[in-house]
């Protein structure tokens, strides 16, 4: 009942014409099972200890200066005039475009039955999850009064009588990411209670199978609900991918509908989404390359996997890449003056060395993944991808704060320098960010066993017909 | 778990109600089999379970597709209705303002928001839809009792047929299910364990429910009743600014005086100390008659200039003591600087010779506005430096006269002096005598005036003849 | 799984892959036909309104058609990048459309000689005294007439007709050569190149765009105006493929080749593509829109002036709104003869984008009028004759090179793959 792979098969290589496995090794349905739950079943590793307690520790840092800075006020922060974005909003664009990954690879993947993402799709939208919680933290302090936020909520006030202004696309930001907070938090948990209900029945504690058993709602495996669930997915997905591009569509809008030369471009919106993708396929790589050897999920997570979302990282790069160029082509051939010292203030004025950052880190370092052995060599995509993250970073920062600080007005120029709250933000929000994916390992199936295994069945499925095409020949 | 041991449970718990039969199988391909076997023996009360979404398993069974596109439909209309009759009711009608220039209701603005509900009510209806058309969650079900089950959700498939099927018959169904290929038929029993829930966890419940309303009621206890003790300061210096007013005393200055005095040094904006340079009079501060008398006399200035009507003399109420000299040194970059600024401010109503006949002027003779009054011609005598003094020719560029407005807000008072020289310029190139120009230069101007005056005859001769050519042309008047 | 019947790969040489006969015959006539159809709209525009306006009917015209091609030249190169197998039975659909770059390298030297012939009979750029007129400064001019003068223009189009071709010529060849060898290497080539490709296509189609239609405006400019090329490029291209494989079926080829589910798939991508393009258009009019700068709200004023409004709202409601309530069922996208109406539809909505993109530039500028007009009656038959003659002609090609060529890749590796594809 197994089709046996040979561990060491290179399925990187594909024949044309027969598909190259995505679950290697003399796999059962039952070896995926055990290869997802034993990594939740089994005690805590001392590097997932040790990681869990800086992470833990850096979200104390987050707390503690959230706190520290509605005591205070925000002018901790290093937001002067006329740069009154800064840090907070380059961190609330950073990690909405991380949070882009995880619905992508479960929602537009999946319309496009690209079938390797099946085990790497439950990680990757747990990121998003956690990254829009990231970014969702910063927008929420950088309002000033946090606790007026509520504001924002068009709902009938009796102390001001009025509503909220439709027409600013700050208001749309909010619509737009708290709706894809939401949606992905179905689509994430929808896909994983099937998993929840492996983890129900596997589990031998008796709280361990009351909790698992209510989050998994009683979930049977019934062909009927399967059937309706399966129409409920597809559903999604096909919300989602819109949504998807939307929310950092409406980001982009953030910038674009202003008149603030270097903001003020079309091309924004499919540009942020392309960079948003781009970035967030850097992190799950840069995630889930460690994570899978030291989980061992080797057989479920090859090689191949990697590959192809290097390739996937390559296109967004080199899309971003093209973005940049034309830009830059426009503000010349627009011949308007303040587009055009927009620019060159990017490349050569005092933020240079940002903008720098950004082209090496990001037009530059993903082209490596033109060669295989970049592609499938693991270390090197880690660095490559934290590369991407951190060019990913400085694009933000770039467009932030060189436009902001050299606009219309000389005299009120400024140069933009964060603080120490600026600094121990941005490295807290990666404490929560590691915080909730670490427990996320431990509590919940970090890959989705039902679709690998229905992958795994088309497999089986597979070899068949090319037995039946064998045989047929013959005669 | 063996077969034998199955039967005899079955018997020991006959007094349970049957719920039907399973068959374990355990690959896709002989369920998908069984499937179509058991569709076809008619039953119609089946179903089969399964780790994994089986591709292909409602047509062997049977399976009607689900309405839940429909619900999604339904929410996703929802939300887009909802979302713009809100925007259009909140920003267009309910609360109306403007924001940068765009219309109440800017539909493209709206689309971002309506976009977003939508998805959202969409996706609220194929989640929500999705759980309750499955009847879930549901944690109780027959099928749990049976402890192989537990592996359903690993590797094994069951097909299970119901007992209240139309054509259930428990023998036949096993046989059917063992030449099938399933294997562990087994049957399964109704689920007879308590369905009451635990007491402590509707105590638990209960009192979540009371805690969590009771933030709610004080906020609305707040709403409606009034408090005499002051409010909750959270930022104590933003409601009490440590500001001081003018007359207060701080403890932070050693004099205790909250009202800075200047720092010595300093000079106020608008406070600069040479007068005349700044309005054109002489000695201001310290002028011979009475201070009093001559600034009367200078705020008066304007009204009089027009009672005497540009009179050809200085105008006796006019005991201004006006500068006479240009302050500055006058000479050639000032006149270029004056020049440059009589282009700018004054040439588009006095026209770039001073004539009076600038462009604005033509403009408003064109379109004949009758408030117009059109702008002095600058080449009069009563404005000759003998008649009108540079001070006052100076004062009335910085306070305007008539309908000219002042223009002290815009120039600078050296440029303003700066105009005056090159008024005065302008003034002298209209009664230039050919002695004034140097003798290197006076043959080319020669040569230069008889071309121009060449020029002027023949176009003078031309005009004639074609005035006596279209004479000719044009029919006679009748 | 196991329910359907085995598949069955026809022999190379089996009627099913051939051009029906009934198509083959009618490859002359179109192209004579096509090109007196075009010949004579071209002219009567010419005469009859103006040379602006004929000559603007004839880049319409020859738009409309270049962005079907390219359409399915980034659909043949996308199949090859993603090794995709549901695709291969209606790729040489594809790949016979994406030829056509070819004679319409040919059909551009008509606009490249209105720059050389006259003074801005096309472009108004193209005429010494419009800088001037528009009184635009010294400093701008200099740059401007750097990028958008005769020589570097058509320096720039020989390039970029350079490179299409090549790639057409290069996935055409290997395509078609494999039906004789059978090569399984020639499709892992075509995957490796199709990755550069991709990125050359890409650079090239935004810049053509640039050059060809936003110079029509020569002050405007906007950053996505490549995309929003490339997204009704898209678009058409898919609803051309599947209306040619509906064409081709019904005459007797591909009968059990393509399958409902091709046809599923075509329409929830011509769905996905309804969807990108309105997302794209309206990108670009929110932020023009909602920005307010005069030197960007020029081309979207122009086109809200008189018969414009009307080709906009067209474009809002038949464009946008009606195919995308339309493709959205799954019982209309899985009958392979309404996937055809729609595509049909959408292919003459997409005349309307192009139209609504250059036409309402054919006006002459500060001393002439100040609106473009649609030419009145002699106008819309003058454009509509231009854009029916030159599919016609180009469709009279096609058929001609299929005669020569099998009508599906059959020997490609994943030809069986995508036979026995199913939707899930």
């Amino acid at each position: 009942m197994s089709l046996a792979i040979p561990n060491g098969l290179d399925n990187t290589v594909e024949k044309p014409g027969q598909r190259a496995p995505l679950v290697l090794g003399d796999t059962t349905y039952h070896d995926i099972t055990e290869t997802v739950c034993q990594v939740a079943e089994r005690p805590p590793s001392k590097s997932w200890v040790a990681g869990f307690l800086v992470a833990f520790a850096l979200l104390q840092m987050l707390g503690l200066t959230i706190a520290y800075l509605l005591y205070t006020g925000v002018g901790v922060w290093g937001n002067r005039s006329p740069i009154f974005w800064g840090w907070p909003i380059v961190n609330f664009v950073f990690w909405v475009g991380i949070g882009h990954a995880g619905t992508l690879i479960s929602a537009i993947l999946f319309l496009f039955r690209q079938e390797w993402r099946t085990s790497i799709n439950r990680a990757a939208e747990a990121m998003t999850i956690f990254a829009v919680a990231c970014a969702g933290t910063f927008p929420g302090i950088h309002v000033g009064r946090a606790w007026l936020a509520f504001w924002l909520a068009p709902y009938p006030s009796l102390n001001l009588w009025m509503w909220p202004q439709f027409r600013s696309p700050l208001l749309w930001d909010v619509f737009a990411v708290s709706t894809y907070g939401t949606v992905s938090l179905l689509f994430w948990y929808m896909g994983m209670v099937p998993d929840l209900a492996t983890f129900r029945d596997r589990s031998t504690n008796k709280w361990r199978r009351m909790a698992y058993g209510l989050l998994s709602l009683g979930w049977s495996g019934s062909s009927r609900h399967w059937m309706r669930y399966e129409k409920a997915y597809a559903l999604l997905a096909a919300f989602a991918a819109p949504l998807v591009l939307s929310v950092h569509t409406i980001v982009s809008f953030d910038f674009a509908v202003s008149q603030v030369p270097g903001w003020h471009t079309t091309i924004f919106p499919p540009y942020f989404v392309a960079g948003a993708i781009f970035s967030g396929f850097a992190m799950v790589l840069t995630l889930m390359v460690p994570a899978r050897s030291m989980l061992g999920l080797e057989k479920l997570i090859t090689i191949r996997h990697m590959d192809n979302m290097c390739k996937i990282i390559l296109a967004t790069g080199s899309i971003v890449g093209l973005a940049y160029g034309t830009e830059f082509f426009i503000a010349w051939y627009g011949q308007v003056g303040e587009e055009q010292f927009a620019f060159t203030n990017r490349a050569f004025g005092p933020y240079w060395w940002a903008y720098w950052t950004m082209v090496t880190c990001n037009v530059i370092s993903p082209q490596l993944f033109w060669f295989k052995k970049f592609r499938t060599t693991p270390w090197i995509i880690v660095v490559i991808t934290i590369f991407v993250n951190i060019g990913m970073w400085f694009e933000r920062f770039v467009i932030v704060c060189t436009s902001l600080s050299r606009d219309y007005l000389p005299s009120a120029w400024a140069y933009f320098s964060p603080t120490w709250v600026d600094w121990a933000m941005l490295i807290g929000s990666f404490g929560l960010f590691f915080t909730l994916f670490l427990l996320f390992c431990r509590l919940m199936p970090v890959i989705n066993m039902s679709e690998t295994k229905s992958t795994l069945a088309k497999q089986y499925h597979m070899a068949h017909l090319d037995d039946d095409h064998a045989a047929a020949t013959e005669h | 778990m063996s077969a034998s041991e199955t039967a005899t449970e079955t018997v020991s718990e006959s007094e349970k109600k049957i719920h039907g039969v399973t068959a374990e199988f355990t690959s896709v391909d002989t369920l998908l089999a069984a499937c179509r076997r058991v569709r076809d023996a008619g039953y119609t009360k089946t179903d089969a379970f399964a780790p994994f979404a089986v591709h292909g398993i409602d047509k062997a069974l049977g399976i009607k597709p689900t309405v839940l596109p429909w619900i999604a439909l339904i929410g996703g209309v929802t939300g887009v209705t909802v979302a713009l009759c809100m925007q259009i009711w909140m920003n267009a009608i309910d609360y109306p303002y403007i924001i940068s220039g765009k219309p109440f209701i800017s539909l493209p603005a709206f689309i971002p928001v309506a976009f977003e509900l939508t998805i959202l009510l969409a996706s609220f209806g194929a989640f929500f839809g999705m759980w309750a058309l499955n009847g879930l969650p549901r944690f109780s079900n027959p099928m749990f009792t049976n402890p192989r089950f537990d592996r359903v959700t690993d590797d094994t498939f069951f097909l299970f047929v119901d007992s209240k099927d139309e054509r259930f018959d428990q023998a036949g169904v096993e046989r059917l299910f063992a030449d099938c290929g399933g294997e562990h038929i087994d049957t399964v029993v109704e689920d007879d364990s308590p369905t009451k829930v635990p007491s402590f966890l509707i105590v638990a419940w209960l009192v979540s429910v009371a805690l969590s309303i009771i933030p709610l009621l004080i906020v609305a206890k707040m709403r409606v009743t009034n408090s005499s003790s002051p409010r909750f300061h959270i930022f104590f210096d933003m409601d009490f600014s440590p500001a001081r007013d003018a007359q207060q005393t701080t403890s932070i200055f050693a004099d205790n005086r909250a009202a800075r005095p200047d720092i010595p040094g300093t000079v106020a904006r608008g406070q600069v100390q040479d007068l005349s340079f700044t309005t054109g009079i002489e000695k201001l501060s310290s002028n011979a008659p009475k201070p009093s008398e001559h600034l009367v006399a200078f705020m008066q200035e304007s009204d009089d200039s027009k009672t005497t009507g540009g009179a050809a003399q200085k105008s006796v109420m006019d005991t201004t003591v006006w500068l006479d000299k240009n302050p500055r040194k006058v000479d050639a970059s000032l006149l270029e600087r004056g020049q440059q600024q009589f282009g700018i401010y004054c040439s588009v109503c006095h026209g770039m010779n001073g004539g009076g006949n600038g462009l604005v002027n033509q403009r408003a003779q064109k379109l004949s506005q009758s408030t117009w009054i059109q702008p002095s011609s600058l080449h009069q005598e009563t404005l000759y430096s003998d008649k009108y003094p540079d001070g006052k020719l100076f004062s009335t560029i910085t306070n305007g006269i008539r309908k000219m407005p002042g223009y002290a807000g815009q120039i600078k008072a050296k440029d303003r002096w700066a105009i005056v020289a090159y008024v005065r310029a302008l003034q002298q190139s209209q009664n230039a005598s050919i002695d004034l120009v140097p003798q290197a230069k006076r043959a080319s101007l020669e040569k230069e005036k008889a071309g121009v005056e060449k020029r002027l005859k023949e176009e003078a001769e031309e005009a004639q003849k074609k005035a006596g050519e279209s004479k000719k042309d044009s029919p006679k008047p009748a | 799984m196991s329910e359907h019947a085995p598949v069955v790969v026809k022999p190379a040489d089996h009627e099913a892959f051939k051009l029906p006969a009934s198509l083959s015959a009618l490859g002359l006539p179109l192209c004579i036909g096509g090109a007196i159809a075009l010949f004579v709209g071209l002219g009567l525009g010419y005469s009859s309104v103006s040379a602006k306006f004929g000559m603007s009917a004839y880049l319409t015209a020859f738009m409309y058609c270049f962005t079907i091609v390219m359409g399915s030249l980034f659909f043949v190169l996308i199949q090859h990048l993603s090794r995709a197998g549901w695709s291969v039975v209606v790729r040489r659909v594809a790949e016979l459309m994406m030829m056509m770059i070819v004679p319409l390298a040919v059909l551009f030297l008509p606009i490249l000689a209105t720059l050389f012939t006259g003074e801005g009979v096309l472009y108004r750029w193209d005429s010494s005294t419009f800088w001037a007129d528009a009184h635009i400064a010294d400093e701008v001019v200099a740059n401007k007439t750097g990028y958008l003068s005769q020589g570097f223009f058509a320096i720039r189009a020989v390039f970029y007709f350079a490179v299409w071709c090549f790639l057409a010529y290069y996935f055409f060849k290997k395509s078609t050569d494999q039906d004789e060898t059978g090569e399984k290497a020639a499709t892992d080539q075509m995957q490796w190149w199709s990755g550069p490709a991709v990125m050359a296509f890409s650079g090239t189609l935004s810049f053509a765009a640039f050059d060809w239609v936003m110079s029509l405006s020569p002050m405007w400019f906007s950053t996505m105006f490549g995309v929003y090329i490339f997204a009704g490029s898209i678009l058409s291209a898919h609803c051309a493929i599947a209306a040619g494989t509906y064409l081709l079926q019904s005459k007797g080829a591909l009968k059990d080749e393509v399958t409902v589910e091709h046809y599923h798939d075509l329409g929830k991508l011509i769905f996905g593509f309804v969807f990108f393009w309105t997302y794209i258009s309206f990108s670009q009019f929110m932020l023009i829109w909602y920005g307010n700068i005069p030197e960007e709200t020029e081309w979207f004023f122009v086109r809200q002036q008189e018969t414009w409004v009307t080709v906009a709202f067209v474009l809002i409601g038949l464009h946008w709104l009606l195919p995308f309530l339309g493709t959205m069922s799954i019982h209309v996208r899985r009958k392979p003869f309404l996937v055809f109406c729609w595509a049909c539809y959408i292919l003459v909505m997409h005349y309307f984008d192009v139209y609504w993109m250059i036409m309402p530039e054919a006006y002459s500028g500060i001393h002439g009028d100040a609106y473009a007009t649609a030419g009145g009656a002699i106008g819309v038959v003058s454009s509509l004759l231009c854009v029916v003659g030159m599919a016609a002609l180009l469709v009279g090609v096609i058929l001609k090179l299929a005669t020569q060529t099998k009508v599906a890749a059959i020997r490609d590796p994943r030809f069986r793959e995508s036979m026995a594809f199913e939707n899930i």
